[in-house]
Parts: structure tokens; sequence; C-alpha cells
């Protein structure tokens, strides 16, 4: 399919007190590109990945995801948009199960079963072996081996898109090299989309095709 | 003390023996538990938690509500009961009353509220995260309630643990529902009641000891699940 991956228009979003937190007055992003987003703590990346990551609807605006309009009726079966685009977010955690069955429960909330050689492909590709990972219980991880089990869950979804929100946070320098690796091998393998939201802007400016700045909600700098 | 240790002698007598009466009392206990729990748990875990997942209004009521019914003293809820099976209660024509399908419907409004507080405060001590989290993996609703209640597993075992021990070990609902007769609706603890009052110490003992074990059995089993129940939650990552 041609076109980009994500359109958006005059888009605001809100919170529960109606305060808005986030306007977008245009954003396209290409199939297969790789956006990062930089701002301070507070200036909307996150809201904007839950935005993107159909976690958060919209207060005004048009929505488009893959050529269809995200309308009332979309929502209404959000479920089936979130499995086109993954969040690993900066609140993401482990279900209480082993490491295999929370890397394989995307897939069986698809009706899915994965086997045994598509989860160790899945964890290898951050960086963990999964003679030694898989039959492990989620609660005898470190934080940065957590979030690696996490991104590969996301992984093996293969999913259109890929949003990732702080994904090096407090991570060391092994961790954060497996997470950074695996998340581009996601768009060369597989065409995945990335949006990145980090405050490693090394590391964006290396790797994405666009940067953009928000601040207070809105974009201030980058193409859009 | 002479009664009472010669009770005791004749209480394990009495269990070593596998009496017909004991054990009839046993079973009918064993059978309006497993009924009155089966329910309270159909009933009270999707109840549990709506209640403890979802903002709606009036919840608040609700839930206040169903503390109400937690501390509701069991003779009221067998008086209740009574009223609505007896000849002239307005369900007085399905014959439940001083059966035990009666009873299991008294000790299910025991147990249900045991079981939809419980789940509502597992539910809504559930890790926030984790709402989000199968969300984003593509959950649609069923599959997070089924996520929810898996990973609120032991805190609702525990749940059913507590409801379990209210259940097997109440007198009030049993006595005035079940009518106390014997080989049909006479369970443990309205046996004691019955038998000590008769001065019958030996059976009074014996089933006594047989609660005594089941409590103990159930305590056990709470202090594991509140144990792992506790552990989950220390170390999500």
């Amino acid at each position: 399919m041609s076109g980009p991956l994500y359109r958006l228009a005059g888009i605001e979003a809100a919170y529960g007190d109606g305060r808005s937190v986030l306007h977008v007055p245009h954003l396209e992003i290409p199939r297969g590109s790789i956006l990062g987003l930089a701002g301070h703590n507070g200036s909307g990346k996150s809201t904007l990945l839950k935005l993107l990551g159909f976690l958060l609807e919209p207060s005004a605006g048009s929505l488009e995801f893959d050529g269809r309009a995200v309308d009332a009726q979309a929502w209404r079966n959000a479920h089936l948009l979130r499995r086109g685009a993954v969040l690993l977010g900066q609140d993401t955690c482990l279900l209480s199960r082993s490491v295999a069955a929370n890397v394989a429960y995307g897939c069986k909330l698809r009706g899915l079963s994965p086997t045994r050689e598509d989860i160790a492909a899945a964890l290898a590709s951050v960086g963990l072996e999964a003679k030694e990972y898989a039959g492990r219980p989620w609660r005898q991880l470190s934080g940065g081996e957590a979030r690696r089990v996490a991104l590969a869950a996301r992984l093996i979804l293969k999913p259109l898109a890929l949003l990732l929100d702080e994904p090096t946070a407090g991570l060391d320098r092994e961790s954060t090299g497996h997470v950074k690796a695996a998340a581009l091998a996601a768009r060369s393998g597989h065409g995945t989309t990335l949006v990145i939201a980090s405050h490693d802007l090394d590391w964006l400016s290396n790797c994405a095709d666009t940067v953009l700045t928000l601040e207070e909600g809105r974009i201030v700098s980058g193409q859009g | 003390m002479d009664y009472f240790s010669e009770g005791l002698a004749k209480a394990v007598q009495l269990l070593l023996a596998l009496d017909p009466e004991t054990f009839s009392a046993v079973w009918a206990t064993a059978a309006v538990t497993a009924l009155a729990l089966a329910a309270s748990l159909v009933l009270g875990l999707p109840l549990g938690f709506a209640l403890g997942h979802f903002r709606f209004p009036g919840r608040r009521v609700a839930r206040l509500m169903v503390d109400w019914l937690l501390s509701l003293p069991t003779v009221v809820i067998g008086l209740i009961v009574y009223a609505l099976f007896t000849a002239r209660g307005p369900l007085g024509e399905w014959g439940l009353l001083f059966t035990l399908p009666g009873m299991a419907i008294g000790l299910t409004l025991l147990g249900l509220p045991i079981i939809i507080s419980m789940t509502a405060t597992a539910v809504e001590s559930t890790d926030v995260r984790l709402t989000q989290t199968v969300l984003s993996l593509g959950a649609d609703r069923f599959q997070l309630l089924a996520a929810t209640l898996v990973e609120a597993r032991f805190a609702m075992a525990l749940a059913a643990a507590s409801a379990f021990g209210r259940i097997v070990s109440e007198v009030g609902i049993a006595m005035m529902v079940g009518g106390n007769i014997k080989w049909q609706t006479r369970t443990i603890t309205t046996a004691i009641a019955l038998e000590t009052g008769k001065g019958e110490f030996a059976t009074g003992i014996a089933l006594g000891i047989v609660l005594m074990l089941v409590a103990l059995v159930v305590n056990l089993v709470v202090g594991l699940l509140r144990a792992r129940s506790a552990a989950d939650y220390r170390g999500r990552v």
C-alpha cells in the first residue's frame, strides 16, 4: 500500500480535565521511516505516542492509519488498530509469567501460537539467549533484561508501527546497545515504521529520518 | 476434665470408625459449601472485576452496599432466606426450605459479598501499568479482563479461601434454612450445636476436630496465597 502510514490533521488531545495537551496541525509519517521525538519532560512526546498507539483518542481533528480514516467506528474496535501500532511505553510492565510466555502473549491475543524458534529468534534479536532466558520467571530479570524482553514481545508481532517511549532510559550500555540494534533491525528487516521518543539526541539524529522537537504539546521544530 | 478427655477419646474412635452419622454431617457440609462457593465465585468474580475496574456513576454506592452486606449478621441473612422459602413466602412453591440447595443459596449470600469485595480490591490494586501494557499489545476487552484476572489470581484465590472459611463454619443460616435434619441437612456446625446441647460431647468434639482441621488447612492456604500475592506486586519491573 502506498501513502504515509499515519496522516494527522488538526489533532487536539486532552486528558480528563479538558485541558488540551497536544496540538498537531499536520503530520505525516511515511511507511518504513524512523521518526524521532525530542523535547523536555512533559513536552507531549508520550502523549503523541499514546495517540499514535491508539491508547488516547483525540478530542478534535482527523487521523488516518494505514490508508484508512480512524473514525468513531474504528475507535470502538481500537484493539484492531493497536494490533498494527504497538507501543512500548515508559510504564510498560511484564506479566507475571515466564519470559517465553511474555514474548508469546501478544501473538496469543491475535490467535497465533508462536513456535519455540519464533520466541528464540525474538529473544536473540534483543541479545538474550533463549536457552538461558525462555523459562526464567519474569521476577528474576534485571531492569535491563525486562525491557529487552518487553521489546522482544513487540518485535515478534512484526507490527506496521513500533512506538518506543524512552526505550533506553535507565539502561546500561549493553542493554542500550541491544535495544537500539533490535529497533533498527525491525525497520530494516520487516519495514516496520519506528517512532522513537528519546532524550538521546545523538542517537535520534543518527538513526531517524526526521526528528521533531515538541514543546508544551506543539511541534516547534523539525519536518512534519 | 474427665468428661473432656473421655469425649476426646470417643471422638477419635468415631472418626477412625468412619461413624455414619458423623460423616453424614461432614458430607452435608462439603456439599453445601461446594455449591455455595461455586455460586459465589461464578457471580462474584465478574461483579468484583466490574466494581474494581470500571468507573461508573453509583460505583461508590455499590461499593458501600457490598461492604454493608459483608457485615450483615448471618441470622439476618438466615431470616430473609427463610422468609423467602417458607411455604407462605414468595418462593415457597420452589420447595427449597430445609434442603441442601436452599442452604447453599443462603450461604451464597454470605460468600458473595466476600468474593465481590476482595476481587474488586485485588483488581483495583493490580498494577495500573498492566492495563496499558495489555491494551498496547492488542487485547480486546475480554482479553483485558482475562489478563487482569490471571494477574490477580493469587489475590482472588485468597478471596475464595476466605469465603470458603466463612461458609464452612457458618451456623445461623445453616440452622434456620436447613432445619438441622439428621442425615439430610445436618452440617458440622449445626450438629456440634445440637450434640453439645444434648450433652453428647464426643460427637461434638469429633466434628469440631474435623472443622478445626479444615480451618487449619484454609489458614495455611490463605497464608501461602497472601505471600504469593504480595511477592507478585513487589517484583514487577
